[in-house]
């Protein structure tokens, strides 16, 4: 057995295979490109939007108030006592009278407030800033059994449907994605057929003469990783160079969306994408001749 | 060599294409299988390398028993029993040489071995002057030359030959079965089916002949027909 000869025999027969329908094998290696386009926008897509979400959740903070007249040292306790808690990275003071001043400020000609009420009805407030969106709701029921705090309010709904929504797109894209797979599974399986029947003298010889399943076999899976990895090389061309530019379109436009500019996030799908190229390629190789090799 | 003892094949549309079918062809023995179109000669040797099956019965060659085999064995069957066809079954755009090299190729052997096991079959068959030429530039002669050379490349104990002189003219047709005596002198067990009266008569072989399915004679030093 010399496995030099037998891979570079392999190598050599993928290559006549594509030689033998040159348009058939452009034809698959297109279709892979496009499918692989589009769903590597999809994973773009999808990584953008969890970066949105989770830029839009930083900003969410919890807002505690306390009714009761509170002394600044005891304010400053309670503050201190917050800020230590898990999950919480800041915690600001804002007391009765300076809410009091500020909202006066803000309203002051629009409405007059000392006819209206005389005393200040503001309760004092604490805003609590977490370390990340996930455990805003633990965060805001520990707050809510303190003894010392009288309601912690945050907008716990809008975060849920946000999260909600980014879930069904990851469900629908995955499910798309799949048949997306499936159906260049399928033109990548035809499209090597064509040449598989082309051949079929070829593969009856080879059983004829004593060639394994295997050995048959490679030459047709090598042709799809070929096919795979072609189509998968002008993807990644297409979306690198298509994402940059749609990138700095939105960030100019939009600037306050954080659009993903990670290079090792975005090497990493895009390496991805190449190579689910290349398994797509593999496995349509491998099915396409299985029929064929089957014996009496 | 090759046994088939109590061997039936019925096709699935009912054909009943062999029927109780007992053979024995020692080593390095040269036999003709001789009968009329449909009689079961193909499928007979088709049993002998496994492309079909027997319905019933034990079909042996080289102490292998073939019809029990796993399916993963059956190459390694193959690479034991050369094939040669009436429609040669070449490569058509494949060279003389690239023809009979692909055979040693597919089964891994090394480059060193294939040149040099390819010349040497290409000798044998008288091949060597046209090891480049591709199949549509040859003579029917020449392609079932080719065609045994690939058979015989890897030098197996058996050669099986279906009906090889079946598109050529007489001379030639001598030519292929003294190449035929010639490769079974160098201890190959040699199985040749053919309708061709004058060789078999020439030859002066063993000669079973098959009709609907069954053995109707198995004689030494054979005539195509019954005396
Ligand atoms: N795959 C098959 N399915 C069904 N019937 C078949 C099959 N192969 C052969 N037969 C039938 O089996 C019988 C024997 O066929 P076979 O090819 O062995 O004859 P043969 O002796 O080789 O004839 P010929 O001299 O014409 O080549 C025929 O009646 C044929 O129609
Ligand atoms: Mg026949």
């Amino acid at each position: 057995m010399s496995k030099a000869t037998d891979v570079e025999f392999f190598i050599i027969e993928a290559i006549r295979g594509i030689g033998r329908s040159p348009l058939m094998s452009f034809v698959a290696i297109g279709i892979v490109t496009v499918t692989l386009t589009i769903f590597g926008f999809f994973l773009l897509g999808v990584v953008n939007l969890g970066n949105v979400v989770s830029g839009m959740a930083a900003k969410l903070d919890l807002t505690c108030y306390v009714d009761r007249d509170l002394a600044p040292r005891d304010a400053a306790e309670l503050q201190l006592k917050l800020s230590k808690m898990e999950g919480v990275e800041k915690v600001t003071y804002y007391s009765k009278d300076d809410s009091w001043k500020s909202f006066k400020q803000d309203y002051s000609g629009k409405l007059e407030l000392s006819e209206v009420v005389s005393d200040n009805p503001l309760p004092n407030t604490f805003a609590v800033k977490v370390r990340n969106p996930e455990v805003l709701p633990q965060v805001a029921k520990n707050i809510s059994q303190m003894s010392e705090i009288d309601e912690v309010r945050y907008s716990g709904k809008l975060l849920g449907q946000v999260k909600h929504f980014v879930d069904v797109i990851r469900l629908a894209g995955f499910v798309f994605v799949l048949l997306l797979f499936f159906a260049t599974l399928l033109i990548v399986v035809n499209t090597i057929r064509l040449t598989v029947l082309a051949r079929e003298t070829d593969i009856y010889i080879m059983k004829l003469v004593g060639a394994t399943g295997s050995f048959i076999r490679w030459p047709f899976v090598i042709e799809g990783i070929l096919i795979g990895v072609a189509g998968g090389i002008l993807a990644v061309v297409l979306l690198r160079g298509s994402y940059d530019a749609l990138a700095f379109k939105i960030a100019s436009a939009f600037p306050f969306l954080p659009v993903v500019s990670d290079a090792f996030l975005l090497n990493f799908i895009f390496i991805s994408v190449a190579l689910c190229g290349t398994v797509l390629g593999m496995i349509g190789g491998y099915i396409s001749v299985s029929r064929l090799i089957k014996n009496a | 060599m090759i046994e088939l003892k109590d061997v039936s094949k019925v096709f699935q549309n009912g054909v009943e294409a062999l029927l109780n079918i007992n053979l024995h062809i020692g080593r390095e023995e040269f036999v003709f299988l001789v009968g009329p179109s449909g009689a079961g000669k193909t499928t007979l040797m088709k049993l002998l390398y496994r492309e079909e099956s027997p319905s019933i019965g034990e079909v042996i060659v080289d102490r292998i028993k073939v019809n029990e085999i796993k399916e993963e064995q059956i190459p390694f069957l193959r690479r034991n029993i050369g094939v040669v066809f009436q429609d040669y079954k070449l490569l058509l755009r494949r060279t003389v040489y690239e023809n009979v090299a692909f055979a040693l190729q597919v089964t891994g052997a090394p480059r060193s071995q294939i040149r040099r096991l390819t010349m040497q079959a290409l000798e044998l068959v008288g091949m060597v002057k046209r090891a480049k030429s591709f199949p549509n530039e040859l003579s029917g002669g020449e392609k079932q030359k080719t065609c045994i050379a690939r058979a015989i490349v890897n030098n197996p104990p058996i050669l099986l030959a279906d009906e090889p002189t079946g598109n050529l003219d007489p001379q030639t047709s001598w030519d292929i079965m003294e190449l035929l005596d010639k490769i079974n002198r160098r201890k190959t067990t040699v199985l040749v089916s053919t309708h061709n009266k004058n060789i078999v008569d020439g030859m002066k072989k063993r000669v079973v002949a098959i009709e609907g399915g069954r053995i109707t004679r198995d004689q030494q030093l054979g005539m195509y027909s019954q005396q």
